[in-house]
């Protein structure tokens, strides 16, 4: 289940992982990804400021391998 | 600040023996205080107790503010323990558990890389972030400067056993004199230092305002830093308000009116059984006198049932007998001696009777040119030989006889070995006791202390008959007493001593001195030169 989030302004946590998942999955929009990024950064919330960038990648990215149920 | 609080300690060995008994003493905040007793008195069993790692049978310990501790072991760990283990080990639990919880986590994501694990990962994290355990690794940083000369990220996955004892202890020290911990146990943290190192340790104590309750058997350390002195002797434990110069003194007086008092009860014990006795007579006589019998009984049972004053503790017999025997008059020649890496060739002659300390920082080299001197194999250059009928016998720094650990002392006498004859269990018992040894003559070597594996080494050197004494570090894990018993047996040992020490107060009573320079120069020395630096090598 994803969640509604409001928009996270210049966070590079999420900027950059959405440019990166985007590369890497070229059939999902690139506002799903966005919105797939935001929760897990939400989700992530106070997690170490130095290790976000790479928890909230690896998470969405899980996320986005995972089959629709 | 901390403080520590013991009340009515009671320990039992698994023989049955009471080691410790009604034990009590409070270190209050800010307080150096010194724990010393002989070797096997129970300083470390009480330490582990303060440390919780041992459930004492009677009593409690009550203590505030964070406890580090240093452990003993520390300056010999031979295992695969690294400097990042090392510290994270050293931290507050609460660091401890969260760092644990960041490795298996970081496993579990090894394994599967599903949501579950990367949110126990995150979770993971955060805790490390919320106990502090960021900040743990800055401190971690500046501590392997400060000890080892690099940082933290340089040397964390650098095995333990690749630093040397005195860098071992330093890197602990370091760690827990600027963690967050305000109360710190340290059992012999002085061991493996030289003499810089020792003097760094001393500044450091004494300008720390921690709690500390130190382990020492250094006479200088100790009555530079301890403003109190704890002693375990007779299965309890006292305390000394001053430092240790007047230690000696206060036993002393101690001791007498221990004697004292118990002399005084054993008159009194003694006079009312003589009046119970010439009651009982009269009672028989006179029915008058029952009651003045029956009242005398009851006050004769009051009396013992609270029972004599502690006796005056025994005092530990340590009788060294280093023998030796005459040698050639050049008992040590070395001609342009070089050991590989370690120095600059040198030449040096060490005459029958000389005793030469031989002095220098850590990693100098000084070990290996005893090692090599007891003719074990050492990559060298240039010559070594010793005189005529000089028989080298050697101390190992760290006690490293693996082929002991899971014997007997008196099975290891009784066998022998090249060069000394076994003994039968008479007289190996005889000799043991000597050493104040005898208690521990069945007990495996490893469960020995170090003092007592140290004490028995010496006794090894003895039956040997060894002529040269090659002695790498002898008093560091001696109590003081045992210490001096050393000094009075090297100075009636007719033979050539060499050793090498980093004890200011054993060092004095050396003729002259070898002192392995930083710079990697031999050279001699009439006076003690303890101000060499640590070499610097390419790591």
């Amino acid at each position: 289940m994803t969640l509604a989030v409001r928009r996270i302004v210049l966070d590079p946590a999420i900027s950059s992982a959405i440019l990166r998942l985007s590369a890497e999955f070229p059939d999902v929009g690139r506002r799903s990804i966005g919105l797939v990024v935001r929760t897990c950064r939400e989700e992530l919330r106070g997690s170490p400021t130095d290790a976000l960038p790479e928890l909230v990648e690896r998470l969405a990215r899980q996320r986005l391998h995972a089959p629709a149920l | 600040m901390g403080y520590v609080d013991v009340s009515g300690i009671r320990h039992t060995l698994p023989d049955g023996r009471v080691l410790l008994d009604d034990v009590s003493f409070r270190i209050g905040e800010g307080a150096r205080a010194a724990l010393i007793g002989e070797n096997g008195a129970g300083k470390t069993t009480l330490l582990r107790i303060i440390a919780g790692d041992l459930l004492p049978e009677a009593g409690a310990v009550a203590r505030t503010g964070g406890l580090g501790v240093m452990r003993q072991f520390i300056g010999s760990v031979r295992d695969d323990t690294n400097v990042q283990r090392f510290l994270v080990d050293l931290s507050p639990p609460a660091v401890r558990e969260a760092w644990d919880a960041v490795e298996a986590a970081e496993l579990a994501l090894m394994e599967s890389d599903d949501e579950r694990a990367q949110m126990a990962y995150a979770h993971a994290l955060s805790h490390w972030g919320d106990v502090g355990g960021y900040e743990a690794e800055v401190t971690w940083d500046t501590v392997t400067v400060a000890a080892l000369g690099m940082p933290y990220e340089g040397c964390k996955y650098r095995e333990l056993s690749t630093l040397s004892g005195g860098e071992q202890k330093r890197l602990a020290l370091e760690g827990l004199l600027r963690g967050p911990d305000e109360v710190l146990l340290l059992d012999e943290p002085d061991n493996y230092l030289d003499v810089p190192g020792k003097r760094w340790l001393e500044e450091r104590l004494l300008e720390t305002r921690k709690t500390v309750l130190f382990v020492s058997h250094d006479r200088e350390l100790l009555g530079r830093v301890a403003d109190r002195v704890v002693t375990v002797e007779g299965g309890s434990a006292w305390v000394h308000g001053g430092g240790f110069v007047s230690y000696h003194e206060a036993r002393s007086a101690r001791h007498e009116r221990l004697a004292e008092l118990r002399r005084r009860w054993d008159e009194e014990h003694q006079r009312l059984i003589d009046l119970v006795r010439t009651l009982q007579q009269q009672a028989a006589n006179s029915p008058d006198m029952a009651n003045r019998y029956h009242a005398m009984q009851t006050r004769l049972a009051k009396f013992e049932a609270i029972g004599p004053p502690p006796e005056r503790p025994p005092e530990q017999k340590v009788a060294m007998r280093l023998r030796g025997g005459r040698t050639g008059v050049r008992a040590v020649i070395a001609e342009q001696l070089e050991l590989t890496g370690l120095m600059k060739p040198f030449d040096a002659e060490i005459w029958y009777g000389d005793r030469v300390g031989v002095l220098g920082a850590n990693g100098a080299g000084k070990s290996h040119f005893l090692r090599l001197l007891a003719g074990q194999e050492v990559a060298h250059t240039g010559g070594c030989r010793l005189g005529a009928r000089v028989v080298p016998g050697f101390f190992a720094q760290t006690h490293a006889h693996p082929e002991w650990q899971e014997r007997t002392p008196v099975d290891l006498l009784w066998h022998g070995e090249p060069g000394r004859p076994g003994v039968d269990r008479g007289r190996a018992m005889a000799a043991l006791r000597r050493y104040g040894l005898a208690d521990s003559g069945d007990q495996l070597f490893r469960t020995l202390s170090g003092g007592q594996q140290a004490r028995f080494q010496i006794l090894l050197l003895e039956l040997s008959g060894a002529t040269l004494l090659l002695l790498d570090e002898p008093t560091d894990n001696l109590d003081v007493l045992s210490a001096e018993a050393l000094e009075e047996a090297l100075t009636a040992f007719d033979g050539t001593v060499l050793a090498v020490t980093h004890d200011r107060w054993f060092a004095r009573s050396f003729d002259r001195f070898l002192v392995f320079g930083a710079d990697g120069r031999v050279y001699e020395s009439t006076e003690p030169v303890f101000d060499e630096t640590r070499v610097q090598r390419a790591r």
